[in-house]
């Protein structure tokens, strides 16, 4: 496959996941918008600016107190800056414009059913502005966007060829998976730890934007503890979204790859660090969220690493070598 | 739909009727279905043609429009349709047509018969901006300079003429698929009752055309489609094109030349190409040889071409042949080198650069369109009916500075077909551009690219300036 191929499929999945997770958040924190205490809507605010390591617009969230007219109006201009905004690199507008930029330069690589599920929804996005959707119920605008990306992931699943195409575009979907879901981890701790009166509804809140909820409550109850949602978060097998799962498939992926011509050990070696650091064992004990934080941290940091590796094994690889 | 307003002008030719107002023989059962199908239901085939062009992304660009990213060239849903005998014809004409081209060609780089026959001058050729003296000497395989031509023909009342050829990286092709797609699902039980004949092969002509053009010793050539990139006009065609062929879509960045063959970059390290299909101008394939500020192109590729361990077609330098300057000497060199006469006319055209030409244009601009020559795509041309004066004044101007740089040829009546605007028939003016492919043999695939001015009363068909474009249907015999 030509390298810059390879390149562009891992940028459309990491695009996708990108476009999936920012939608999740938002429609997370719409539905905080309805009836939950002032508090918990700057939480959430903070919690995803803090995740995406950008500074809102304006003055700091919270400024406004408790007055419920101030935070709409202030939510209102966030909730523009993360869906709409043009100049945001970070806005499902331009995540999913990327996306599908990629993919349109890719038409070749991929199938007519992908394109068409990526680019149907991008033409009823492309025209909307932030009035359009907030009128009416914001949230339902954010879950129909989810759900057409999970339906173009469908179609991945059921269309796409599984040759290093498919691999490529899974390793970018896992690495950004697994950055995502360390970053918001992150962000979360930091507001968590901040706040003086946190309450259980921070934590499930998480659960939803990754839609771990149902899975939550199917093994462990009703009953919300800080230490059970990270085990599920990030160590269980079996959570579609956990950070174990996108570590080790993009470890499998990256094995099954055709060996690239650059060097490849680097790439393999990082993929099982990661994968050894994600499924723990985990600092317990009197400081457990710093500690967990440092791992967290330093899985971010291989995760950044082992990107360049991937680029530099098969992409951008030198080429002074003699021809074959 | 009612055809009882549609307007009938015995001075141009309508594809659809005859002067009398009676539909031609051939176009009798798209007329009468026509006539049965309620203007709403057709309104809603417009429409569903139109949004299977946006829903699959079939767009274009438009150079120095930043507000239109991609645009959908406006598909007419009324295809347009050529009887068995006129497809013949124009077949024949075509085959005829590119095969005295690339003799021409041939002859140009090597020993210039046609030059020191008489029947150019040398200074038309050599001084062309197309002419690449660094082919010289060049033998492509097959003698086959070009392997792919768009021919631009129009109809008047005296018949089909020649408007230009196309000869560097003529486009369109994939519209010509996609608007039969999109045309055929729309009208389908009419579709079958035509019998019309097949387009769709056209990538699998194409992939054979090339595939006999690959260096001797390649067994299972590597096709590639080299294109500028995405920000090109017509990058929806370079990527259509490339899966048609089976080839990769290749920018100049993916190519490196080593040991004087051509690799592309893939995950697995490089890979050697045997035939390039480009679609970049020649002046962007190779920056040691052409402009040495292209980032378009390959260092060393012209290298590699002249070497032989790569095929470039179509060849660089064939834009000398389809020059505007070169044009009206084609029929002439129709029948030099092949001994024939030509099958499909020119259209008559003054040379400027000749002094009794220049004065009889300038005396006539108003009644005449001027082109320049060395320039494509409807810019640069003067209309002169439709310019103001000051817009013919200033033209004058130019022509008179720089006379060799233009050409003049009468307006011609371009024939009109019915297209469906604003819930009903309305004549626009139309062209055909036929895709004529040159390997060992000559190939065609029954049908064209078929332009229409959709604008009332103009005749610039490009799509870059207001043109839209139909199907064209051509029944089996």
């Amino acid at each position: 496959m030509l390298a810059r191929n390879a390149e562009g499929l891992y940028w459309l999945g990491r695009y996708v996941e990108r476009t999936s997770h920012l939608c999740r958040l938002l429609r997370e924190q719409m539905e905080t918008l309805v009836d939950r205490p002032v508090r918990e809507i700057h939480f959430g605010w903070r919690r995803i600016y803090g995740a995406l390591r950008r500074r809102p617009p304006g003055p700091a969230i919270g400024f406004g107190g408790s007055d419920d007219d101030f935070t709409l109006a202030d939510s209102f201009a966030l909730a523009d800056d993360l869906t709409f905004e043009r100049s945001n690199p970070d806005s499902v507008w331009s995540c999913f414009a990327a996306g599908r930029e990629n993919a349109r330069q890719m038409r070749q690589c991929i199938t007519g059913e992908m394109w068409a599920s990526l680019n149907l929804p991008w033409l009823r996005l492309r025209e909307l502005r932030i009035e359009d959707v907030w009128k009416t119920a914001p949230e339902g605008f954010y879950a129909e966007v989810s759900r057409d990306l999970d339906t173009f992931m469908g179609v991945v699943e059921r269309t796409m060829y599984r040759d290093d195409r498919w691999r490529f575009l899974q390793i970018g979907r896992c690495v950004e998976r697994l950055q995502l879901a360390v970053s918001l981890l992150l962000a979360h701790v930091d507001e968590v730890t901040a706040a003086e009166d946190g309450s259980d509804h921070d934590w499930m809140s998480l659960l939803r934007v990754c839609n771990a909820l149902d899975a939550y409550t199917h093994r462990y109850g009703v009953g919300i503890r800080a230490d059970r949602v990270f085990e599920l978060l990030v160590v269980d097998a079996r959570l579609p979204r956990s950070l174990y799962d996108a570590a080790d498939a993009a470890g499998r992926e990256l094995t099954a790859l055709a060996p690239g011509p650059g060097p490849t050990g680097e790439a393999a070696s990082l993929a099982a660090l990661i994968t050894r650091a994600v499924r723990g064992p985990w600092p317990t004990g009197e400081h457990v969220l710093d500690e967990r934080c440092e791992r967290l941290r330093q899985i971010e940091t291989r995760c950044r690493a082992f990107h360049a590796a991937v680029m530099a094994a098969h992409v951008q690889y030198e080429i002074d070598a003699p021809a074959p | 739909m009612d055809f009882g307003a549609y307007e009938i002008d015995p001075a141009v030719y309508d594809e659809m009727f005859g002067p009398d107002g009676a539909p031609r023989e051939h176009s009798r059962p798209l007329r009468e279905a026509l006539g049965r199908l309620p203007s709403a239901d057709l309104a809603e085939i417009q429409e569903r043609v139109s949004r299977s062009f946006l829903n699959e992304g079939i767009t274009f660009t438009v150079y120095g429009d930043e507000s239109a990213e991609e645009r959908i060239i406006p598909i007419d849903c009324i295809p347009r349709i050529l009887a068995a005998a006129e497809w013949k014809r124009l077949e024949a004409g075509l085959a005829q047509r590119v095969l005295a081209l690339n003799h021409f060609l041939a002859d140009v780089y090597s020993d210039a018969r046609a030059v020191s026959d008489g029947v150019i001058p040398e200074d038309l050729v050599v001084d062309c901006p197309q002419y690449r003296r660094e082919m010289r000497g060049m033998r492509p395989p097959h003698g086959t300079w070009v392997a792919v031509c768009g021919t631009d023909v129009v109809r008047t009342n005296d018949g089909f003429v020649v408007l230009e050829d196309n000869l560097r990286v003529p486009s369109g092709v994939s519209y010509m698929i996609a608007n039969r797609r999109a045309v055929k699902a729309g009208l389908r039980r009419l579709y079958r009752h035509c019998r019309v004949r097949e387009v769709e092969h056209y990538g699998r002509l194409l992939r054979e055309t090339l595939r006999e053009l690959a260096p001797a010793g390649s067994r299972e050539p590597t096709l590639a489609l080299l294109t500028p990139g995405v920000a090109n006009a017509a990058f929806y065609e370079h990527m259509f094109l490339a899966n048609e062929i089976g080839g990769e879509l290749v920018e100049g960045r993916d190519l490196v030349v080593r040991n004087r063959a051509v690799y592309m970059r893939t995950t697995e390290g490089l890979r050697r190409v045997d035939v390039i299909y480009r679609r970049v101008d020649d002046d962007f394939l190779d920056p040691l040889v052409f402009r040495p500020d292209s980032l378009l192109g390959v260092p060393g590729l012209m290298d590699a071409y002249r070497h032989g361990s790569v095929v470039i077609a179509n060849a660089p330098g064939t834009g000398v042949a389809d020059d505007k300057s070169v044009y009206p000497y084609v029929p002439d060199l129709i029948r030099y080198y092949l001994s024939e006469d030509p099958i499909i006319a020119n259209v008559p055209t003054r040379i400027c650069r000749r002094p009794a030409d220049l004065e009889y244009t300038l005396d006539n601009l108003e009644r005449l369109v001027v082109k320049r020559v060395g320039e494509s795509g409807g810019y640069g041309m003067l209309v002169g009916p439709h310019a103001t004066p000051a817009e013919r004044e200033a033209y004058a101007r130019e022509m008179r500075a720089n006379p060799a740089d233009f050409v003049s040829q009468p307006v011609l009546d371009l024939s009109r077909a019915p297209c469906f605007i604003d819930g009903g028939p309305e004549p626009r003016h139309v062209d055909l551009r036929p895709f004529v492919l040159r390997g060992r043999r000559t190939r065609l695939v029954p049908g064209a690219f078929c332009r229409v001015a959709l604008r009332r009363g103009s005749i610039v068909v490009n799509s870059s300036q207001g043109g839209g474009g139909k199907d064209v249907w051509v029944l089996e015999g």
